[in-house]
């Protein structure tokens, strides 16, 4: 048996899929986070030992008249994949709104069981929907559930479901003899549509709370959503995020965690013993265990994290980031819709770029999809969190510029290539249904850290691993294969494929192998600059400082690598703000579908990095000790060559001549 | 005998880490690791084909 599931935007369809299926579906409080269907079977708890039922959970729709790219495939599923009943989940907060698309589906003669999601939300509005009337009024069952947090009515509405399979279907509209070729036929049959929805809600809803009234909530999005105050407050909100994750509660944790690492480090070293080849115990011990247990380290870190970010989005604060970040975005010919992708680009940049692909207009798509990977991910956190520990004295204050950092060259990036490809700014509007504000569920935040967790484990424990053996054994043998001699680093295979680069980064202020290396290391996943730092420096944890008694000569991390917070400060934004990983360049490949957008994009993200690197070394440099940092000319020279080739492509697109043509009749 | 074990662990290591590469790159993983990035349960991308159709 296959059922459904449909229902408008942010109704809690996802939510409602979790439940009932026991998946950890990403679920976001906000409309377009589902850009694809997903299948999972439905507990055996809920749907009985003996009945296998695969439920469906589709991108949110307004109508079976597709206007976006998830829309249609909403549309295509239930009309061509005939499930056996559709389960229509309503945000019973927004009745009226919801039953439109219901009376659409009430039409395709597939049986349908209303989820009258949210309900919780209409008891705390004191709004009462008679439930055995508007079943009634629709011919199909309606159940009440609450898909979020106790998931009340799972039961009843799966119950429900198998109950109404394979019955006939009746629906209280009929558009049949409407021709969908002639559009006032359409509107006409639309309006009488609305005007039996309206009807139906105003005989079973009563509110208390009239939605013209101005409520508590909308005083606090009047603050939280104002233009300026807006950026402000999620400036500080994001710098007590990093405060409680980076300073706070995630080293404490932290500490222990490297601790246990350490020991068991130390307790294989014991197993292995003396008498074995140190080439070998060296791969095991500094490239496997060191450079993931360097990695795994932060874990703690980006726990507390993803946990508070998740709190943040469950409780409505996310949505009014991206109502305040569109103000802006919008401004720079980026579509209304771009800041879905962006946010879900913080958590990683695959899945972000892959939601440009519901913005219709196709330079706007490409442009988010070019520009979603300045947007800090999971992956560069670790990173952050290495630089602004080892340099910063954990402060907060760098994490939170770098979200500010990616949010300026987002800007700067969609202002150039409107300049470039010389389209007019074409005014969209980003229409978005912001959600109640809740107390967050700490359950979900639970689950989506542990996801994250997850992730992040077996992230380390394959390509990163994979990533570290491969640097470790480059590093101890040189072109010969023979083992490089201690003292003789730079004749290794690393230092002597990362050493020509080194050269071109001397004007960023970190023009050494060992620091490339890491770069390079990290367009494989960026979680591997952090281990590969952590193997060529022999430096096992990064949190731990009384680990660095066994690095010889130097008295903290800061002086093995020889930077200055300066110089380490412009590795770090050359990091987050070149090109993302391959997988990533992947997903923008696929969602670009084009060659020349995907080069220019990555040639773009190539010179921002270096651009943004440049200037933060040499005018912090400046600042600092009153002199400029190494490599000023030749670094002005590349930084000139990039912005006259800008130039010249903005200039090459207004010689064009625009051609006219003239329609006479 | 203790370098030949030591090769045999080392071996294990990195055969389960690309074991477990291949299995996330068949179920349709575009980034080992990163929830919520899989393509289509298939695997084959046909969502994307199937957006493309729409398009045209």
């Amino acid at each position: 048996m296959k059922v459904a599931l449909t229902g408008n935007p942010n109704s809690g369809k996802t939510s409602l899929f979790n439940a009932i299926t026991g998946k950890i579906e990403h679920v976001g409080n906000w409309a377009g986070v589902t850009i694809e269907k997903k299948e999972g079977e439905i507990k055996r708890s809920l749907s009985g030992r003996d009945t296998f039922i695969t439920s469906v959970d589709l991108p949110g729709a307004y109508s079976m008249s597709p206007f976006t790219s998830e829309e249609n495939i909403t549309k295509d599923y239930i009309k061509n994949e005939n499930p056996d009943v559709i389960i229509n989940v309503v945000d019973a907060s927004n009745l009226s709104r919801s039953l439109f698309f219901t009376t659409q589906l009430l039409e395709l003669g597939i049986p349908v069981v209303v989820a009258l999601n949210k309900s919780d939300l209409n008891k705390k509005k004191q709004t009462v929907i008679n439930v055995v009337e508007l079943s009634q009024k629709l011919g199909c069952p309606v159940v009440e559930t609450v898909s979020s947090g106790n998931n009340n009515g799972m039961e009843k509405l799966i119950s429900s479901v198998v109950a109404v399979k394979y019955k006939k279907q009746s629906s209280p509209f009929d558009s049949s003899g409407v021709n969908i070729a002639d559009k006032r036929e359409v509107e006409a049959s639309d309006r009488k549509r609305f005007e039996l929805v309206k009807n139906i809600v105003s005989e079973v809803e009563h509110r208390q709370v009239r939605s013209s009234r101005q409520t508590r909530q909308d005083a606090v999005d009047r603050v939280l959503a104002h233009k300026w105050f807006g950026v402000l407050i999620f400036a500080v909100v994001m710098w007590g995020v990093f405060s409680i994750s980076q300073t706070y509660l995630g080293p404490l944790v932290a500490d222990t965690f490297v601790g246990w690492i350490d020991s068991f480090r130390g307790w294989v070293d014991g197993l292995i013993g003396k008498g074995v080849s140190p080439v070998l115990s060296s791969i095991l011990l500094d490239g496997i265990i060191g450079g993931v247990g360097a990695v795994v380290g932060f874990l703690p870190l980006i726990m507390v994290l993803f946990f508070l970010l998740a709190l943040l989005e469950d409780c409505g604060y996310m949505a009014r980031v991206a109502v305040v970040m569109d103000m802006f975005f919008k401004r720079v010919g980026l579509s209304g819709k771009s800041i879905i992708p962006m946010i879900i680009g913080t958590g990683c940049a695959i899945p972000g770029v892959m939601a440009t692909r519901t913005i219709k207009n196709e330079r706007q798509r490409r442009t988010t999809a070019m520009l979603t990977p300045f947007m800090p991910c999971g992956a560069k956190l670790p990173v952050i969190a290495l630089f602004a520990g080892v340099f910063f004295n954990d402060s907060a204050w760098v994490g939170t510029s770098m979200y500010f950092v990616g949010i300026a060259l987002i800007i700067v990036g969609a202002l150039l290539v409107v300049r470039i490809t010389g389209e007019k700014n074409a005014k969209s509007y980003f229409i978005m249904e912001l959600p109640e504000y809740k107390f967050p569920s700490i359950k979900r935040a639970v689950m989506e850290m542990l996801s994250r967790a997850e992730a992040f484990v077996i992230k380390a424990g394959t390509v990163i691993l994979l990533c570290n053996t491969v640097v470790q054994i480059m590093q101890t043998f040189n072109w010969k294969l023979q083992i490089v001699a201690q003292g003789a680093e730079e004749t290794s295979i690393l230092a002597s494929i990362a050493s020509p680069v080194a050269i071109l980064l001397i004007p960023l202020g970190f023009g050494v192998w060992q620091l490339v290396a890491a770069a390079i290391t990290g367009f494989i996943a960026k979680e591997n600059v952090v281990g590969t730092l952590a193997v060529v420096y022999g430096i096992t944890n990064f949190i731990d400082t009384e680990e660095l008694a066994l690095v010889e000569g130097a008295t903290d991390v800061a002086s093995v690598m020889g930077l200055s917070s300066v110089a380490a400060l412009a590795y770090l934004m050359f990091n987050l703000f070149t090109p993302p990983c391959f997988a990533a360049i992947g997903a923008m490949n696929a969602e670009l579908d084009n060659k020349k957008w995907l080069w220019g994009g990555i040639a773009f993200q190539l010179g921002m990095g270096y651009f943004v690197a440049f200037f933060t070394y040499q005018i912090g440099t400046l600042i600092t000790t009153g002199a400029l940092g190494n490599g000023l000319l030749p670094g002005l020279i590349a930084i000139c060559a990039m912005v006259g080739y800008v130039i010249y492509l903005m200039r090459v697109r207004k010689s064009i001549p625009s051609i006219k043509i003239g329609l006479s009749g | 005998m203790g370098d030949v074990l030591l090769i045999l662990i080392i071996s294990a290591i990195v055969a389960s880490a690309i074991a477990k590469i291949v299995i996330e790159k068949r179920k349709g993983n575009k980034c080992i690791g990163c929830p919520h990035s899989q393509t289509s349960g298939c695997g084959c991308g046909c969502i994307h084909s199937k957006l493309r159709t729409n398009k045209i």
